[in-house]
């Protein structure tokens, strides 16, 4: 898949219109002055290295960032731990669970830092559960549901890489995967290699079916990294107003 | 998925349905789920991920009612009296759960948790409890006594601003209850009662967490007057059971056994509680 035009993506000023309202709000055209932006993909398609290099050019700016990642809430991940352990987990619990973590972190770090003016990347975001949780039986639209209070990122990079390339890079460096990672509870094979392709792709089926609906810009997993960042960062400057965010020399806006 | 041909709907339960008493045997009698369109009179919205609802022999009762309305005492009795009718009896309530039951009582007793990441644990910790005890139980014929559903935890959910449908979609793959009890006191009786068991009255207990009253006792009487509300929402909607949680012990429990005996088809309502529990019976 090659990289989709970004000309016509609306300015983060204008009110993006929310699916994902926040519990208890009357919901919110974006009542925060910060930037989210959100990089989403299979495990192998190269988002995490590519938002550490987006990161880094930023942090070298000496722009306002918060960088954080999916399923990292301390809060939770003894809960996590031991449900893995001991294999508690069902696909209900698990999308539970990493709710939970994500809510811990939505309301602590994002959205007070989106409130303070923040550009806030995140490795891994909703669709990361929309998909993988999809991909384990749960009901799409309790997914959405249960996800409404998240902020809509104002870009969500998706990096897209064939199912094999994807994999083979996972499997070859990887001494073991685990259980739930391989995707076994889903019981697709009793292979962890074969279980976790299978798992990768009906998830990769149910990120591409989110590429319209929740706007992705579509990014060639399999570019060279220098390239591929290139046209990241191009993409980002076009539509956030990144000297929003620079060093605070005049202080106030 | 149900296409059996039972009896009623299992949640339009009411006061009038007559249950023809079987025989008293071992195998329970048949509780009361099916009819023939799909999950939902078995779960609130839709069906839990791979289960399959057809399955269920047991019934599903809630006791719900505010702290110090008297749920866990007439649960105590009531899994003494289906024990001496020879009914296998499971129970559940909150934070009770292997996942995450004692990663709650941390958070609570740090009170370092924000208000929708807490609704969601208690989520995780109901779900955990409906896959590994409730339908386990359910299946083999056992009755459920739950101490608590999804009822307070949504009402709890609600009063601290979450969006009502959210909550409620958050538990739309809960199952539906066979009965649900709702032991309705005045926070006024409440407070009196949950003062006495501990000498003190918890900061989660009078809803410290909101802000509403500086005064223990306000805060308390203020917070359990916003859930008793949403009780009363609830109580139309699902079909509550309502009795006096203000009446005597005794009282109570025999509106209880008569109605559960009329779901289960046991005959007789007599009971005294054992030595053990006679503490209980004032």
């Amino acid at each position: 898949m090659e990289t989709q035009d970004v000309a016509q993506k609306p300015a983060r000023t204008e009110p993006a219109k929310s699916t994902l309202p926040q519990p208890g709000r009357p919901v919110p055209s974006r009542a925060y002055p910060g930037a989210l932006i959100v990089v989403e993909g299979t495990d192998g398609s190269g988002k995490s290295t590519q938002l550490y290099l987006l990161k880094r050019w930023l942090e070298i700016g000496g722009y306002r960032l918060h960088f954080t990642e999916w399923n990292s809430s301390p809060l939770v991940k003894s809960a996590t731990r031991r449900g893995k352990q001991r294999r508690l987990l069902t696909p209900t619990t698990f999308s539970l669970l990493h709710a939970a973590d994500f809510a811990d972190r939505c309301e602590r770090q994002i959205m007070p830092l989106l409130q303070g003016d923040y550009l806030v990347l995140a490795d891994r975001y909703v669709y990361t559960a929309f998909a993988r949780d999809t991909a384990r039986g749960c009901p799409p639209h309790w997914l959405r549901n249960l996800y409404r209070f998240a902020p809509v990122p104002d870009i969500t990079f998706y990096f897209r890489a064939p199912l094999d390339v994807a994999v083979n890079r996972i499997l070859s460096g990887r001494p073991k995967l685990k259980y739930y990672e391989a995707g076994m509870d889903l019981g697709l094979s009793y292979d962890r290699a074969e279980s976790f392709r299978l798992f990768q792709a009906r998830i990769l089926e149910e990120y591409d079916k989110m590429v319209d609906s929740d706007s992705f810009v579509v990014l060639d997993g399999t570019m060279p990294v220098n390239k591929l960042q290139k046209q990241m960062r191009e993409i980002v400057a076009s539509k956030i107003d990144l000297k929003r965010f620079a060093p605070r020399a005049e202080e106030g806006e | 998925m149900p296409n059996q041909e039972k009896e009623k709907p299992a949640a339009t339960v009411t006061a009038t349905e007559a249950v023809a008493p079987p025989p008293p045997s071992p195998p329970p009698p048949k509780p009361a789920p099916a009819s023939e369109d799909s999950g939902t009179q078995y779960f609130f919205g839709e069906p839990l991920v791979g289960f399959d609802p057809s399955e269920i022999t047991g019934s599903l009762i809630v006791i719900e009612g505010m702290d110090g309305s008297g749920r866990s005492t007439q649960i105590m009795l009531l899994q003494e009296w289906l024990e001496s009718e020879g009914f296998a009896v499971q129970t559940s309530g909150l934070r009770r759960s292997n996942l995450v039951g004692r990663d709650i009582d941390e958070l609570l007793a740090k009170n370092a948790v924000t208000r929708l990441t807490l609704a969601l644990m208690y989520a995780t910790d109901f779900f955990d409890q409906v896959e590994h005890r409730i339908l386990p139980a359910l299946r083999s014929g056992t009755m459920v006594l739950a101490d608590r559903y999804i009822f307070t935890l949504i009402g709890r959910g609600v009063v601290r601003g979450i969006n009502r449908d959210y909550m409620s979609g958050l538990y739309a793959m809960a199952l539906r209850p066979h009965l649900t009890f709702w032991l309705n006191v005045r926070p006024e009786t409440a407070f009196g009662r949950e003062f006495r068991k501990a000498q003190a009255i918890s900061y989660w207990e009078a809803g410290r967490d909101m802000s509403l009253s500086h005064d223990l006792y306000w805060s308390f009487i203020r917070y359990q007057t916003m859930i008793k509300r949403e009780f009363e929402v609830m109580a139309k909607k699902h079909n509550f059971i309502e009795l006096d949680g203000e009446a005597s012990v005794p009282a109570v429990n025999k509106l209880l056994r008569q109605r559960i005996a009329e779901q289960l088809g046991i005959r007789s309502t007599k009971y005294t509680p054992s030595s053990a529990l006679s503490h209980l019976w004032r």
